[in-house]
């Protein structure tokens, strides 16, 4: 019968799923804002703050690609967050990233149809690269990043000094620690799913 | 009864007299200020940014709030100048940090009073005028909804911590991190898959997925003082790509 | 008109939220079994029967959430005004039934009342300015011009529950469903409830409530229909149902029908040596005093309920109790001893309202030493026995019943030793076999030496449990007496009877 549960098998997403996944866009913003505290406001730490996301974010991500595991559930994840953060006065490297990323994530783990958990922690690794547009901005072009804030005739020590102490190999540490970290929170999510949420009915048992 | 909840009810702007702005234009504004921000020539360009945003704060009669920001930004804007003078990796860090701080400090401010402007209902509400899908409306609407409610069960769930003496603290989850990551999680995400049932059903049964395109309780619509702020902006944008 | 025909419906396999929340998806609870009913326009019906009688089955398959929500097997058909709903999708039958839930935290949608009431309207498309004028008519004729333009969130229970009726309301249907609308609110909003119930009444509408607690609608029900597994057994008029004897009714799993019938059990004798003490207590809020003047003893064994009005200070009071509350001044003292906060949190526990906060662990025997450095196996095992858990040892707590994960919780407080218990709002959502296993649990736990503390508007649960009464309100403390049948018209007086 085509009437039987249509809020449960339908291939689109469904009322019950957007509401799901406002849920979690929820839960996953407020740990993003847990996880940012500590390093944001720190001159020494604030390039590492995808860190702080990745490491708290990962069992909020699968949970929710578990129990919406359908296409647009990630990319909706990205879309809001670029949303949420650019109405709250963020980097516009940090949105872009959110939403780029969310796009990047939502085809790998669509490429196992949104099923495979090993999969999933890949596409929340690369989610939570997203936050990182605001570096990749900065290493892009250091100087441009900092030309606001350079008198006329500062430039050339500026330059000299970037030169001699170029913070090279950061980037790729940010990028790297941000998987990384992604990957071990993906981990935490994945044994939370298995011992607590399958057990619980809240997600559907696989074999 | 009532001291206590007499103290709860919180003032809300029902109507919206004199100056008011529409969610849109709010979103312009702020997508003007972003690129200001990113493409400042110099920090006198920024100090002037910083100015209109505090004029605007205290025209949407968030005098305190634009007043303190603005010192803020003195703070820093002095700072920057001390920075400025260190040498080496040192300045190097600092360079970047600052960096970062002037090109999101303005946006940061301008969003705070924007945010403390708006309510739910209208944003919602602009963003079904401007043909934005449900799959982007309904989320954002429940995450709004949602996120003080995450406050609420923090709450509950720190108290059952403390109960079963574990303390919910960074000492904790250093020394037993197993299972602090399961006091913090499962019930918070319990409650939210719990919630998600529920909240689908209430909003099914009130027709929801009505087709009909959905009107909405909250008017919003453009004025005079949408077109006068956005120039503003709009100019303030143009003097510095000059 | 609403007619069931020949319905039989079982839920698929491991699914959740069967029966309302409170509930566990048990295997074939709450299904239905060739159930037949007519309902005329106008008429209002109460369904009655114990947690999984499948009468909040019977509101599902008329709101159409079965099968389209709610999956399972299905057969028969469900017709309103001589139409099966089955071809109509949920927006067209929301259009004429609207439907009111349990949870009052769960069923809003915005965050601000104005918002939540248009809601339902907003979906239809209904034009601005009549919106304007229905959600003013709404708010008059319910009576909650006061709760307009507020934060849904600082609102407390029964005015959440008021605005979820109020939305419904709002979109006039011609069809009223409410699943267990009063589980969480106190007397006071059972009351408006009641008045809001007749409104609609008079003014012709269809009512249909699945509820446990049932004197309210005594007065409104045309008939009442009780169910038993998932069959309809009996259909009364409130006149017959009334005249159902007690022991008779509670054989039933049925409560009172009327409070009026209700008379506190004989009180336990009050122990002469005070083992709690409070001296002149005072809590605050930040710089604000919630409540004041807080003067009591207690002695091993009482069971004290906590009453008082919304916002009294009742849940900061209890707070304070465990030690969860740290702003206060005065002394709680325990044997003779002034107690620190961290003194208390070592000897109490909280059984909370909502109790799925305090379950951490994978299975109950699990969470029964989660976090409990000395646990002794052999006590543990004997704990769980005592409290009927043994059965359910491997099973996530999700997956249980309200009345058996408030086990769990007590199990666990005895694990930890704890000597002072404090239960808020344990009856809400329990059905009477429930209440009368909680009311019995905690009779057990007084005579093994507990002090109780419960925290509660049921007028039935505190005649059949508690030896003593506080009453707070106005920030202060207004009243300590022993219950008993000499006392008996003090307490109604406070619940407004």
């Amino acid at each position: 019968m085509a009437i039987q549960s249509s809020y449960l098998d339908k291939k689109g997403l469904t009322v019950k799923d957007l509401v799901t996944i406002g849920i979690f866009t929820a839960l996953f913003f407020v740990f993003e804002l847990i996880g940012s505290l500590p390093f944001a406001p720190n001159p020494a730490l604030t390039f590492y703050q995808p860190f702080g996301i990745a490491l708290l974010c990962g069992p909020v991500f699968l949970l929710m690609v578990a129990k919406v595991p359908k296409r647009g559930t990630i990319a909706i994840l990205g879309i809001i967050n670029g949303i949420v953060w650019f109405a709250l006065g963020m980097h516009w490297g940090m949105d872009l990233g959110y939403i780029i990323m969310g796009i990047a994530a939502e085809i790998v783990a669509g490429i196992k149809g949104y099923k495979n958990i090993k999969w999933n922690i890949a596409a929340y690794a690369l989610f939570c690269l997203g936050p990182a547009g605001v570096f990749v901005a900065y290493f892009f072009d250091p100087l441009v990043w900092a030309k606001t804030m350079l008198e006329k005739g500062t430039a050339q020590e500026y330059i000299d000094t970037m030169t001699a102490n170029a913070p090279t190999g950061m980037l790729p540490a940010i990028l790297l620690g941000t998987i990384v970290i992604a990957v071990i929170s993906g981990l935490v999510g994945k044994k939370l799913l298995k011992k607590q949420f399958e057990r619980a009915g809240i997600t559907e048992t696989r074999s | 009864m009532s001291r206590e909840r007499r103290r709860l009810r919180m003032p809300v702007d029902t109507g919206r007299t004199g100056f008011w702005i529409d969610p849109r234009t709010k979103m312009v504004i702020l997508l003007l200020c972003v690129l200001s921000a990113a493409m400042a020539p110099s920090l006198h360009y920024e100090v002037l940014l910083v100015l209109l945003i505090t004029c605007f704060g205290i025209a949407c009669r968030k005098v305190r709030y634009s007043i303190i920001g603005a010192l803020a930004y003195a703070a820093v804007y002095f700072l920057t100048i001390a920075a400025l003078k260190t040498h080496g990796s040192v300045q190097v860090m600092l360079a970047a940090f600052l960096g970062l701080v002037h090109k999101v400090y303005p946006c940061g401010i301008l969003s705070g009073i924007l945010i403390s402007t708006t309510k739910v209902g209208e944003f919602l509400s602009a963003m079904n005028r401007s043909h934005v899908s449900q799959k982007i409306v309904i989320p954002v609407a429940v995450m709004m909804r949602y996120i003080p409610t995450v406050r609420e069960d923090w709450h509950f769930i720190k108290d059952a911590m403390k109960m079963r003496d574990i303390s919910p603290s960074l000492k904790s989850f250093l020394t037993h991190p197993g299972m602090t990551v399961e006091c913090i999680y499962v019930p918070l995400m319990m409650a939210a898959s719990k919630t998600a049932d529920e909240l689908t059903v209430a909003s099914v049964t009130r027709g929801i997925e009505n087709p009909k395109p959905r009107t909405s309780n909250v008017q919003i619509g453009f004025g005079v003082w949408d077109v006068v702020v956005t120039a503003c902006f709009l100019a303030l944008f143009l003097a510095g790509q000059l | 008109m609403i007619e069931l025909r020949q319905i039989t419906f079982s839920y698929k396999g491991n699914q959740t939220g069967r029966e309302g929340s409170q509930e566990g998806p048990e295997q074939g609870k709450g299904g239905l079994q060739n159930v037949n009913l007519t309902i005329q326009d106008g008429e209002c019906i109460l369904l009655c029967g114990r947690s999984g009688c499948g009468k909040t089955t019977i509101t599902r398959l008329v709101n159409g959430l079965i099968p389209r929500f709610y999956a399972g097997d299905l057969s028969g058909q469900v017709f309103i005004n001589g139409q099966d709903i089955a071809d109509y999708p949920m927006y067209e039958i929301a259009e004429h039934i609207g439907s009111v839930f349990q949870n009052p935290r769960t069923q809003f949608f915005n965050v601000d009342s104005d918002s939540e009431i248009a809601f339902g309207m907003e979906n239809e498309a209904c034009p601005p300015e009549e919106m304007k004028k229905r959600v003013d008519i709404t708010a008059k004729d319910l009576d909650i011009e006061h709760l307009r333009g507020r934060s849904l969130h600082e609102l407390s229970g029964g005015e959440k529950q008021k605005i979820a009726f109020a939305s419904v309301y709002a979109m006039n249907p011609d069809i009223y469903l409410l699943d267990e609308p009063s589980s969480n609110l106190d007397m006071e909003a059972i009351g408006d409830l009641k008045r809001h119930l007749a409104l609609v009444k008079k003014q012709g509408k269809t009512i249909l409530i699945a509820e446990h607690r049932l004197y309210y609608l005594m007065d409104l029900a045309d008939r009442i229909v009780y169910m038993e597994q998932g069959q309809i057994t009996g259909i009364y008029t409130p006149k017959q149902f009334r005249e159902i004897p007690e022991a008779r009714r509670e054989e039933m799993g049925l409560r009172a029908t009327s409070l009026n019938t209700v008379h506190p059990k004989t009180a336990i004798p009050v122990p002469s040596v005070p083992l709690l003490e409070l001296k002149d207590v005072a809590l605050r809020y930040r710089k604000h005093t919630v409540l004041d003047g807080i003067n009591l003893t207690a002695g091993a064994g009482e069971i004290i309920g906590i009453i008082g009005h919304n916002g009294a200070g009742k849940t900061t009071l209890s707070r304070a109790l465990c030690g969860l509350h740290k702003n206060s001044d005065g002394q709680f003292i325990w044997n003779g001893h002034p107690q620190s906060n961290k003194g208390r949190l070592k000897r109490s526990y909280m059984v909370m309202q909502d109790v799925n906060y305090e379950l951490f662990a994978e299975s109950v025997r699990a969470e029964c030493t989660f976090g409990i450095r000395k646990a002794p196996p052999g006590f543990v095992d004997s704990t769980m026995e005592k409290l009927g858990l043994t059965p359910y040892r491997d099973k996530h707590p999700n997956t249980l019943s309200g009345g058996q994960k408030q086990r769990v919780a007590v199990a666990v407080s005895m694990i930890c030793g704890k000597e002072l218990l404090v239960f808020d709002e344990p009856t809400s959502g329990l059905d009477f076999d429930s209440m009368r296993q909680v009311a019995e649990l905690i009779r057990e736990l007084s005579a093994a030496g507990k002090i109780i503390f419960i925290v509660t508007h049921d007028y039935e649960f505190i005649c059949r449990t508690c030896s003593r009464i506080l009453h707070v309100d106005y920030g202060r403390q207004c009243e300590d007496f022993p219950v008993s049948s000499i006392t008996e018209n003090q307490i109604r007086q406070l619940f407004s009877m």
